[in-house]
């Protein structure tokens, strides 16, 4: 057709617009390692050449963000989008980080063959954690999927399996492809690590945009709504569960190539109540928000524990009940609203002096 | 016949149960079983403590309370030190009394506010001015405030040092002497205190009032006024009596004194649950998933708070001198001789059962297990507990005040964790992490149970205990397993799999619990 | 009105983010029945929560017996005298029936002292007073429901579509037992099923679409074919 060409070129002008925010912030981080450099005074060749200095480090914690930032993603797809209430969501990214790890270190076998067969098993794990949806819902869901993690994470630390997972101590030993290592080779794993997670967020955003993404909207708002719609729900669940569970296996991978140690830590519920953590602080089902959430997480973790020391989880617990209180729906869903609730976050805690009035209730 | 019928699942997974707990107890000798039962119970006693309070909240305001492990373990460190340090109770208790009486002239400062008009920029600056100045106050009175202070660093402040003098104490049947009392302050101090939390109250009666307009009048007034009066009294009375309140405390047995921090650990409990109830999680019922955020940031928090009060490493408590004795008459072999010696076992064909683990954690589970039945089928108050359950919007509109409820059942279910805390105590030893696995234990018995049904948590905490007993003592002896030449032993991380494996399987067969009821 | 129990004044109530009434007034007079009228899902049920103050309304306001209930909460506004029967029969089937009973007592005794009254009109619950609440059938369950409305003194009744689900016996039955107990106090009903309503109520409010569009005595309803097709259908 004639007008496509200019059509397309027009839609692609189109969606540069529409996403300035996002490409802007992109950009940010690709020139971020030279940013630093150039501010810590180490001439960029060094930077190239991935000589230790500031601006390393702050890669290798970028790293870390990115890595988490697809964990939430992962997270908010099934809790924010289709409004699952997974307790179990670290099985998933440990299974990622375990499986591969131990396939490269005890098996031997290279990149490619383990991705495929962790993308067979994320797709049997997403199936295993789906198979009691039909049945349980609701807190008891979470319940469940928190019992079947909790099996996993109490399996990787025994003792039988020390020869295979390290059992408490962690799976280490792993060696990454040279082509791909964090300690030679930090500046290509960081923008491996950015593009990554660029592609999952647009990968989310797509699902999100799609006929079935918009189902899971609506099951998470009203189920019933959709049934009666003759949508067979479970179905749309199970799809947001396997590529949840893909994603989050992806993240769990990249997670064992960067570390030395793979912790068994990273399949408790601590781990589950960081991605939702993550999504919450961000705004939960905002998909730009999951990113965001990881990056406050992250970057909050590491400078408290770097500032207060033994106090750091007192004051990062506070951190969290505070914004709860004073930015109900995250930082993305607030920054939708243009409403900051400063005020009304201190009239929620005097609230029991006066009974609520009008709309009292929906503060 | 019908009601065979209906419950026909349930009655099938109880005989399996049933079954399974026959099949367990074959392989053992008489007194392998019997004790291995009774701690199997006294297990689950301690985790009922923990899952009832999370049912009722949960039933009730459909709150899953996941700071209850925190509360638990804050019940056991607050009990801990009424035990071992009464002087420090002393010592906080005036602060603490004084700072509530403030906070209860809020409603005051609201009615007060109410008739207070002022132009818009003066009535958003002062609660910010007043939320200052309180602060202000607060930070400079307490930062001298007169403490008998301990230093988890330094090992002769430590409380794993306290703990171990205790010990040798009781086991010397001694008394221990009071430590001298701290620095007495004027009353300048009090006044600081009790004036700081005024302001904090007039400040978000400010804030109040800026978002919804100033309040009319006040109910229970007079009730407010005589309440507050007498934490003032009694806060004072005690500053001014701390020395002798002390030497008083030290001189008591450790059985009474046991009491003291029970009943301690209990009022701390009802205190921080009507609080936390009052001031986070009422604010967002209409947003239950912050709800659930908030009260694990809680719970982060307070492990974080007790680690920095108490220190990270694990200690133990000394059980009262009642249940140490190992002298003449020792093990008893009966409860009556129990009593007259203090022995710390009892022989029961031919094993022995310690008497504060097997016999005296049974008895408070099952003291409460009956004292929380009774207050919800024959009072008026569980009445209303029952209804809410189901239909909290119907049981408002018949003109009962349902909030009210709310706070009491929080504060009721917390201090069953504080309790439970301070019961576990002695025989679990303290640190920071403990009420994690037990979260976890209570959320299991509680889902096994049917998430709201309050007899379904004992049943299912019942069952936790027992399963993890039971696989703890075959991981000793091991079973015989058809097609197995050497008996199977189940390693340690088997125990919380096998729960959380009757859990599934329960799920799986009847989603709504042993007890739940399909609404 | 110069003598009406209940004004609702141009009420405005949200849920969520739905503005379900957009302008809502009704005024009930003392004494007699007044019902609401309107297709499913126009807003009645709604009135009488913004009414009893579960569903606080933005704007407009509700006054009862003079005394505006303005900021006052749901519990606060029922210990005025206002009793609530909810549809779907929401009796609290773990209870039983004297608990049922018991729970709606905002005094000690009132039980007592109305058990005559209220057994006269539903003999069935003496018989089934043990039970637990779900052993009840539908029709024991809504006379149930009402019951529990009357153990208090309640100058106002709201009641929430008696005759949903109900065999005709069992509405003959409802029907008496709201008349007489429209002796003792005023009735504000809600009621889908014509018949049921015009023998009831002496006025009646129809609301469409979240507003109040009419109201009148049920007399000249009855005979105004033309109105009763547009707002409710074949009737």
């Amino acid at each position: 057709m004639p007008t496509a060409t200019p059509s397309r070129g027009f839609a692609v002008r189109a969606w540069l617009r529409a996403n300035t925010g996002p490409l802007i912030v992109v950009g940010l981080l690709a020139l971020l390692p030279f940013a630093v450099a150039l501010i810590d005074g180490q001439p960029l060749a060094e930077v190239l050449a991935n000589q230790p200095g500031q601006a390393k480090f702050i890669q290798g914690l970028m790293i870390e963000v990115f890595i988490l930032a697809i964990f939430a993603l992962s997270y908010d797809l099934i809790f924010g989008i289709t409004g699952l209430l997974s307790f179990g969501h670290a099985m998933f990214f440990a299974v990622g980080a375990y499986l591969s790890g131990i396939m490269i270190k005890s098996f031997g076998w290279s990149l490619a063959p383990t991705l495929g067969l962790l993308a067979v098993v994320a797709v049997v794990q997403a199936l295993l954690f789906s198979v009691v949806l039909p049945r349980v819902q609701g807190v008891t869901f979470a319940l469940v999927t928190l019992g079947i993690a909790e099996v996993f994470h109490i399996v990787i630390q025994s003792r039988e399996l020390v020869g295979y997972t390290g059992a408490d101590v962690g799976l280490q030993g792993v060696i990454p492809p040279a082509f791909l290592s964090p300690a030679a080779q930090r500046l290509r794993f960081y923008f491996v690590a950015l593009g990554l997670a660029v592609l999952v967020y647009l990968l989310c955003r797509r699902f999100v945009d799609s006929p079935t993404g918009r189902v899971c909207i609506a099951t998470r708002e009203n189920e019933n709504r959709a049934l009666m719609l003759g949508y067979n729900t479970f179905y749309f669940k199970l799809t947001a569960m396997i590529i949840s569970s893909l994603l989050a296996s992806l993240a769990g991978f990249l997670h064992m190539l960067y570390q030395p140690i793979v912790s068994p830590g990273i399949a408790s519920l601590s781990y589950t109540v960081n991605a939702l953590l993550m999504v919450l602080v961000g705004g939960m089902g905002t998909l730009s928000g999951a990113p965001i959430g990881a990056a406050i997480l992250r970057l909050l973790t590491f400078y408290f524990d770097k500032w207060f020391g033994q106090s750091s989880g007192f004051i990062l617990g506070m951190v969290y009940v505070a914004l709860v209180l004073f930015l109900p729906y995250g930082i993305v869903g607030t920054w939708k609203l243009r409403r900051f609730a400063w005020r009304s976050g201190w009239a929620r805690l005097a609230q029991p002096l006066r009974p609520p009035s009008r709309d009292g209730e929906r503060l | 016949m019908e009601t065979l019928r209906r419950n026909r699942t349930l009655l099938i997974t109880l005989a399996i149960l049933a079954f399974l707990l026959f099949t367990a107890i074959q392989g053992l000798s008489t007194r392998d079983w019997v004790i291995t039962l009774l701690r199997g119970i006294s297990v689950g006693a301690i985790t009922f403590l923990v899952a009832s309070g999370l049912s009722l909240i949960f039933g009730l305001l459909d709150v899953l309370n996941l700071a209850h492990g925190t509360l638990f373990m804050i019940g056991a460190y607050v009990g801990w030190t009424t035990y071992l340090r009464p002087d420090t109770l002393v010592d906080l208790l005036p602060p603490v009394l004084l700072l509530a009486a403030g906070l209860l002239l809020g409603p005051f400062w609201a009615a007060l506010v109410g008739r207070w008009r002022t132009s818009r920029t003066v009535s958003r600056a002062w609660p910010w001015a007043a939320l200052i100045l309180a602060v202000a106050l607060a930070t400079l009175v307490f930062a001298q405030w007169p403490l008998a202070r301990w230093d988890p660093a330094v090992a002769a402040q430590s409380p794993a040092t306290y703990s171990l003098q205790l010990d040798q104490a009781i086991k010397a049947g001694q008394a221990r002497a009071a430590p001298a009392p701290a620095a007495q302050g004027g009353l300048l101090r009090l006044a600081g205190a009790f004036l700081g939390s005024a302001l904090l109250a007039l400040g978000l009666a400010g804030f109040s009032a800026a978002r919804y307009g100033g309040a009319g009048k006040v109910t229970g007034a007079p009730r407010r006024w005589a309440l507050g009066a007498l934490l003032l009294v009694t806060g004072v009375g005690i500053y001014t009596g701390d020395a002798a309140l002390t030497r008083f405390l030290f001189g008591l047995d450790t059985a009474w004194l046991f009491l003291i921090a029970l009943l301690v650990a209990l009022v701390t409990g009802a205190a921080l649950g009507a609080l936390m109830e009052i001031t986070l999680i009422r604010p967002l019922y209409t947003r239950p998933i912050y709800q659930l955020m908030l009260t694990l940031g809680l719970g982060v928090s307070g492990i974080e708070l007790v680690q920095a009060i108490w220190g990270r490493t694990e200690f133990n408590m000394p059980k009262p001198a009642l249940f140490q004795g190992s002298g003449a008459g020792c093990p008893a072999t009966s409860i009556v001789d129990w009593l007259a010696n203090g022995c710390s076992t009892i022989d029961v064909l031919g094993g022995r059962i310690r008497t504060y683990n097997e016999l005296f954690v049974i008895l408070i589970g099952v003291i409460v297990l009956v004292a929380v039945s009774v207050l919800l089928q024959r009072s008026r108050l569980g009445m209303i507990i029952r209804a809410g359950v189901q239909d909290s919007e119907m049981v408002e509109a018949l003109g009962i005040n349902v909030r009210q409820v709310f706070t009491l059942v929080f504060a009721l279910g917390a201090a069953l964790a504080t309790l439970g805390g301070i019961i576990a105590a002695p025989s679990m030893g303290l640190s920071p992490l403990m009420g994690e696995s037990l979260l976890l234990a209570a959320l299991i018995a509680l889902a096994i149970g049917g998430l709201t049904s309050f007899p379904g948590a004992a049943a299912g905490s019942l069952l936790v205990g027992l399963v993890q007993q039971f696989i703890i003592k075959y991981g000793q002896i091991g079973i015989r397993l058809p097609f197995l030449e050497q008996p199977f032993k189940p390693t340690p991380p088997l125990v919380p799999a096998s729960t959380v494996l009757l859990m599934v399987i329960i799920l799986l067969v009847l989603p709504q619990g042993l007890f739940g009821r399909k609404e | 009105m110069p003598d009406a129990i209940l004004e609702v004044q141009e009420v405005h109530t949200f849920i969520g983010q739905f503005h379900i009434l957009q302008g809502v007034s009704v005024s009930v007079p003392r004494g007699g029945i007044v019902v609401l009228l309107g297709r499913n899902g126009a807003g009645k049920t709604t009135t009488l929560k913004t009414i009893l103050g579960l569903l606080p309304p933005r704007q407009g306001q509700v006054i009862f017996d003079g005394q505006s209930v303005q900021g006052r909460r749901s519990f606060d506004i029922a210990a005025l005298g206002i009793g609530f029967v909810p549809e779907h029969r929401a009796i609290f089937r773990s209870l039983s029936v004297a608990e049922n009973l018991k729970i709606a007592e905002r005094a000690r005794g009132d039980l007592d002292r109305k058990a005559d009254f209220i057994f006269g009109l539903f003999p069935d619950l003496k018989r089934l007073y043990r039970l637990p609440g779900n052993h009840l059938s539908g029709g024991q369950q809504q006379m149930l429901a009402v019951a529990r409305a009357l153990v208090p003194d309640n100058r106002l009744l709201l009641i929430d579509e008696p005759s949903e689900g109900l065999a005709p016996i069992i509405i003959e039955q409802m029907m008496h037992a709201i008349r007489q107990l429209s002796a003792e106090s005023t009735v504000l009903l809600v009621e889908q099923n014509f018949v049921v309503a015009s023998q009831l109520a002496e006025s009646y409010v129809i609301i469409e679409e979240g507003r109040s569009v009419q109201a009148g005595l049920m007399a000249d309803l009855v005979v105004d074919r033309e109105t009763i097709q547009r707002y409710l259908g074949a009737a």
